[in-house]
């Protein structure tokens, strides 16, 4: 077995910075989608960069913790240094143990209706992560027969075409560490990532369980059935 | 298997051991039965997983919060969204083997004596199941069960006289702070009656067993058990596929958000098997008309073996069978025009409706005997 496998672990790994270069954007595809899909950690890191330096100071995100950055990739010192740099209402920084700061800004700032919380954003819709993307990216000027309500924008992907959010991502809002160039769909696309992980945390577990669960009950399937079909054979 | 009960000490001091001999090991039922047999075993198989389940999910839920505590639940319980998920893709599977039950038995025509007990429990046990998948999905607290009860209790106050009370003893009122801790041991309580309902079920059910004797007879144990397995991994195998790949299977997305006391989401689709009954109660118009619809759908479906005008001999007919089939995809065909509103899933989900009441109060009479004769 191993004198196959390691030939094909050989190419995998030869052909591996090919897959690495992979344009996710154009068609859109996230490595979550489908049945064996994953987490992608990286964008799901650039996500939460995206999330903290852009959408954060008008959106909470109560569900989630500091400590659970450390499912991201990041080792409990890094988390604790991200929390660390979060000053909390009180004025104490925040710790591992606190959940996502919230904004905490009165509803007559948005004009009477607060953001929603981004827990759960993606799991609200059908297909939530493709909306979630083409929202992000499908602000636009308002075509001429539109007349735009008071401190709405125009957008292609939202119901109705006006929400009250102003285009958030711009492109370069943020520095990425790893080199990727930040255009707005790809801060998009990130973000979009993030907010998937959040609402979804054990995707990746859930799949690996998953496959690992099914191949054991086909083959129990199949041994059940033939156990029952012997069993009736040797009463016939 | 054919040790002499007389010499068996332990069963002479323990005779409880000497029954279970009798009902398992005894070569008493005929061979051939289908797989479908065994679904009352699975749906206690399955309500006694869901109560384990829900068990793990009741010691972490907060009725005073019942959306974050959910969350809660789902980011910081060890394995807290398995449990979850395994809740609510187990009451998918038990509905499904309900509905299934349902149909077998209409299909079949099982519901004729000596099997009316066994049909009426079935019909007492897919209305508990419902009742209690209700208040479990209100339990959630998402955008959308949130205003599904503030509308049930609000209705239920406007009712008058014994159905009034009722009511607002059963919600305590008017949707409030405290309507989920109450909700919450009713579901509770209600899923324990599922339980004993589904064991009178099984035990109905054992006396309808085809029973045969001599050298055809067949004993439960080996032979029915290993179908029962086989029925089992199967069901299992299902149930993995669910709550592995589709864990929202059949849910409302909206109701993944927080309930929001200020903003009403445009339609209030429950779980899948809510729809139907949901769909019907919809037709009705009046402060009555939801919890009418309700009964009605449900009376109709327990007076079967009195519409059907066969007598316990009538062979069961072809046309009878078309019938129970275009019953079936009626259901279904409510259960999806209700899941999109619009102006022509609201004149479905009226003709599916009326097709509901008209196949059990007009067709099943007519058809029965005209096909008896």
């Amino acid at each position: 077995m191993r004198r196959i496998l390691t030939p094909l672990l050989a190419a995998g790994l030869l052909l591996a910075p090919a897959a690495h270069a992979e344009n996710t954007l154009t068609p859109l595809h996230f490595q979550s989608q489908g049945p064996l899909g994953s987490l992608d950690i990286a964008a799901a890191q650039r996500g939460f960069l995206v999330y903290q330096s852009v959408c954060s100071g008008c959106h909470s995100l109560n569900a989630l913790h500091y400590r659970d950055l450390e499912a991201l990739g990041f080792t409990p010192d890094q988390a604790a240094g991200i929390a660390s740099g979060i000053k909390l209402p009180d004025g104490t920084a925040a710790t591992l143990d606190d959940t996502f700061k919230a904004p905490n800004l009165p509803a007559a700032t948005f004009g009477g209706a607060l953001p929603p919380d981004l827990s759960d954003i993606t799991a609200e819709r059908p297909h939530g992560l493709h909306y979630l993307f083409a929202y992000l990216t499908g602000f636009a000027t308002a075509p001429a027969d539109v007349t735009l309500l008071p401190g709405h924008y125009y957008n292609t992907a939202y119901p109705g075409n006006q929400p009250a959010m102003p285009p958030a991502l711009k492109g370069n809002d943020v520095t990425y560490a790893d080199g990727t160039v930040a255009t707005t769909p790809q801060e998009a696309a990130d973000v979009t990532t993030f907010l998937s992980w959040a609402a979804d945390p054990n995707l990746t577990a859930r799949h690996q369980i998953g496959l690992r669960a099914v191949i054991f009950l086909v083959f129990l399937t199949i041994l059940a059935i033939a156990t029952k079909r012997k069993i009736w054979r040797e009463k016939a | 298997m054919s040790t002499d009960a007389k010499t068996c000490p332990v069963e002479a001091q323990l005779p409880c051991l000497a029954h279970l001999r009798a009902e398992y090991c005894a070569p008493s039922l005929a061979p051939g039965a289908p797989y479908l047999a065994a679904l009352p075993a699975l749906i206690t198989g399955a309500l006694l997983f869901l109560a384990a389940s829900g068990l793990v999910l009741a010691v972490h839920y907060d009725p005073a919060h019942g959306f974050a505590s959910l969350q809660y639940i789902a980011h910081n319980v060890n394995n807290g969204w398995l449990v979850r998920g395994f809740h609510a893709t187990g009451t998918t599977l038990v509905f499904g083997a309900v509905f299934l039950l349902l149909f077998r038995s209409l299909y079949t025509r099982a519901y004729r004596a000596p099997g009316q007990l066994a049909w009426l429990i079935s019909v007492k046990l897919f209305a508990f199941l419902l009742l209690t998948a209700y208040l479990g999905y209100v339990l959630t607290d998402g955008a959308v069960s949130y205003w599904s009860l503030t509308d049930a209790a609000n209705a239920a106050q406007s009712l008058t006289g014994i159905p009034g009370l009722l009511g607002t003893w059963f919600f305590g009122g008017p949707a409030g702070p405290g309507t989920l801790a109450r909700l919450l041991v009713f579901h509770a309580i209600l899923a324990l009656g599922a339980v004993a309902l589904v064991f009178a079920l099984r035990s109905a059910a054992k006396v309808l067993a085809p029973k045969a004797t001599g050298a055809d007879a067949v004993s439960f144990h080996p032979a029915y058990t290993a179908q029962y397995f086989a029925a089992f991994a199967v069901f299992a195998l299902i149930f993995a596929l669910l709550v592995f790949f589709a864990p929202h299977f059949g849910q409302n997305p909206l109701n993944a958000s927080a309930a929001n006391p200020l903003i009403i989401p445009a339609a209030l689709t429950p779980p899948w098997y809510l729809r139907p009954v949901s769909a019907i109660a919809s037709v009705f118009p009046g402060a009555y008309g939801g919890i009418f619809g309700v009964i009605a759908a449900l009376a109709v479906l327990a007076a079967t073996p009195w519409l059907d005008r066969s007598g316990p001999h009538g062979r069961p007919g072809t046309l009878y069978r078309i019938l129970t089939v275009l019953l079936a995809l009626d259901v279904l065909g409510l259960g999806l025009a209700y899941s999109c509103p619009s102006a022509l899933s609201s004149i479905l989900v009226t003709v599916t409706t009326v097709w509901y009441f008209l196949h059990f109060l007009v067709l099943t009479p007519l058809v029965t005997s005209l096909e008896a004769e």
